[in-house]
This record gives structure tokens, sequence and C-alpha cells, in this order.
């Protein structure tokens, strides 16, 4: 069976909202400019707390951005 | 790589240089003394880092790099040479004899002003850092996680240098003993506490570096 992960889609709605850096969403959510880049590359999965602070700053439901997927 | 990566890792290569010709002791290599001619190098590498720092902001370190990972890899640099200062004080002291248990003796007196250099030095590069990033967010959950593991594992590893050390003590025969006078064993203490900063701060560049894959 393949490992299962948190898997997110927080590039993709950024890149959407057109004028969205990833130095304005990490100042939105209160962490780091490396943190959204290790986000991003799925490298990192958030606390639940700043999960729901990032799908706010998109927009979003918070299972439009982040699902509990098979690894990449 | 850019020209300031390049210099600052010839700069990194000149700095363990001095570093080698320091500790290589009093008899050198074939009887040459290369102490004075590596601490010079060693600090002069470390004084032009800090005008690099200064003059390249931002450049120094790779962009992906957060002020905690900056900060863990300066800590990393600067506690090595205080380790290996700790080390050749540990390996000079049991020839002082009674002169050892003095709080400043012939081994003590060059470890202090280098110790102070390198403290000063390092609290220099620390605030240059912090002043550099700007006033953004300077450590958030995935610092503290990364800061929290390696914090576990250096308190375990100094869990086994502890239990190594007194295994050792018990196990070594009466006669061996002789070196071991009260100021030997509060330099051996002072370097396991060291050594546990050491593999801290390892232990955390080597997390980011995994993360970052």
């Amino acid at each position: 069976m393949s490992e299962l992960a948190v898997r997110n889609r927080i590039r993709e709605f950024r890149q959407e909202r057109g004028d969205m850096t990833q130095a304005d969403l990490a100042q939105t959510c209160g962490v780091t400019r490396q943190t959204i880049i290790a986000l991003e590359a799925e490298k990192y999965s958030p606390s639940l707390e700043l999960a729901f602070k990032l799908a706010r700053a998109l927009g979003r439901n918070l299972e439009e951005v982040f699902r509990y997927a098979e690894k990449k | 790589m850019s020209r300031i990566h390049r210099r600052i890792q010839v700069l990194l290569a000149v700095a363990a240089l001095g570093a080698a010709g320091m500790f290589l002791g009093a008899e050198g290599w074939r009887g040459i003394d290369f102490g004075p001619v590596g601490a010079t190098l060693l600090y002069a590498a470390l004084w032009v880092f800090v005008i690099h720092l200064a003059k390249y902001a931002g450049e120094v370190f790779p962009e992906e790099w957060s002020l905690a990972e900056r900060q863990a890899w300066v800590a990393l640099v600067f506690v090595a040479l205080i380790s290996l200062h700790m080390l050749n004080l540990l390996a000079a002291l049991p020839d002082l004899g009674a002169e050892a248990d003095r709080l400043r003796n012939s081994a003590t007196r060059p470890l202090w002003t280098n110790l102070g250099l390198l403290i000063v030095g390092w609290i220099v590069v620390a605030s240059m850092l912090r002043r550099q990033a700007g006033g953004g967010v300077e450590l958030d959950e995935r610092d503290l996680r990364i800061a929290h593991r390696a914090s576990r594992f250096a308190d375990g590893s100094l869990l086994l240098l502890i239990i190594g050390l007194v295994v050792a003590l018990v196990a070594l025969p009466e006669y061996s003993r002789t070196w071991l006078r009260p100021m030997v064993a509060a330099n051996v203490l002072i370097s396991l506490l060291i050594a546990r900063a050491l593999v801290e701060n390892a232990c955390t560049v080597l997390r980011y570096r995994r993360e970052r894959g």
C-alpha cells in the first residue's frame, strides 16, 4: 500500500490570485517565506491553525487547499 | 553559484586552515609553531566574513534559508571553534599538575582571550542577521518544530555522553586518575555542555537540509 501524506494546492491558488507573492502570503499568515516555499514543495505539513490561516488567506475552504492523499 | 558564495567558501576554507594551524599545538608541524599564523588567518577570515555580511546583505546565505537556519549555521561554526578551544585546553591541563587548579594558568590565559573574541564575533554576526531580516517574522512553527526536535536529540546525546563519562571514570584504574584534578573535571563537564550545543546546532542544520530535499 502506498504511503499517504498531506498534499496541498497552495501554489496553484496563490498563482490564480495573480498578485499574491510568497512573501505576501507569508506575512498574512505570520510565517516566514521559507515556510511557504517548504509548504508549496510539500516538504512540510502545517499545523491545523496554520492550515486554516492559509485557506482563509487564499479565499478557499480547508478541503479545497489540503487533502490527505498518496505521496508524490 | 554567485561570486559572493564562492568568496564565502574561500573564506571558510581559510578559516578552517587557520583553525587547523591554531590547534596543532606548540610543537606544530615538523617543529614549526603555526599557532599565531593560524589564529591570524582564522580571525582575519571571520572579520572579512562580517564585512561581507554587512556589505552584501542577503547574498551571503542562500535565499531559501530562513533566519533561524542562518542563525543555526552561524552558531554551528562558532560552537565548533569553541569546542576545538576546549579540546585544546583539556589536552593541555593534565600536564600542568597542580597549576591546573588555578583559574588563570598558562593553558587558560589564551583560551579566555580567544573565547572572548569568538563570543563577541558571534553576537555581532547574529545581530547583523537579525537586522537584515527587516522586522519580518523571525521564527515560525516550522522553525520551532525543528528546534524542538534538535533539542530533544541533543538532550539524548548529552545523556549518553554523561553515561559514557561515568563509565569511563569508574573503569579507570586508580593510578590513571591522578590527572583528574578538580579544574580538569570542571572543564570536562563544561565541554559536555558545549558538545550538547554542537550536536543541537548540527542536528538543526541537517533537519533544514533534509526538509528541502
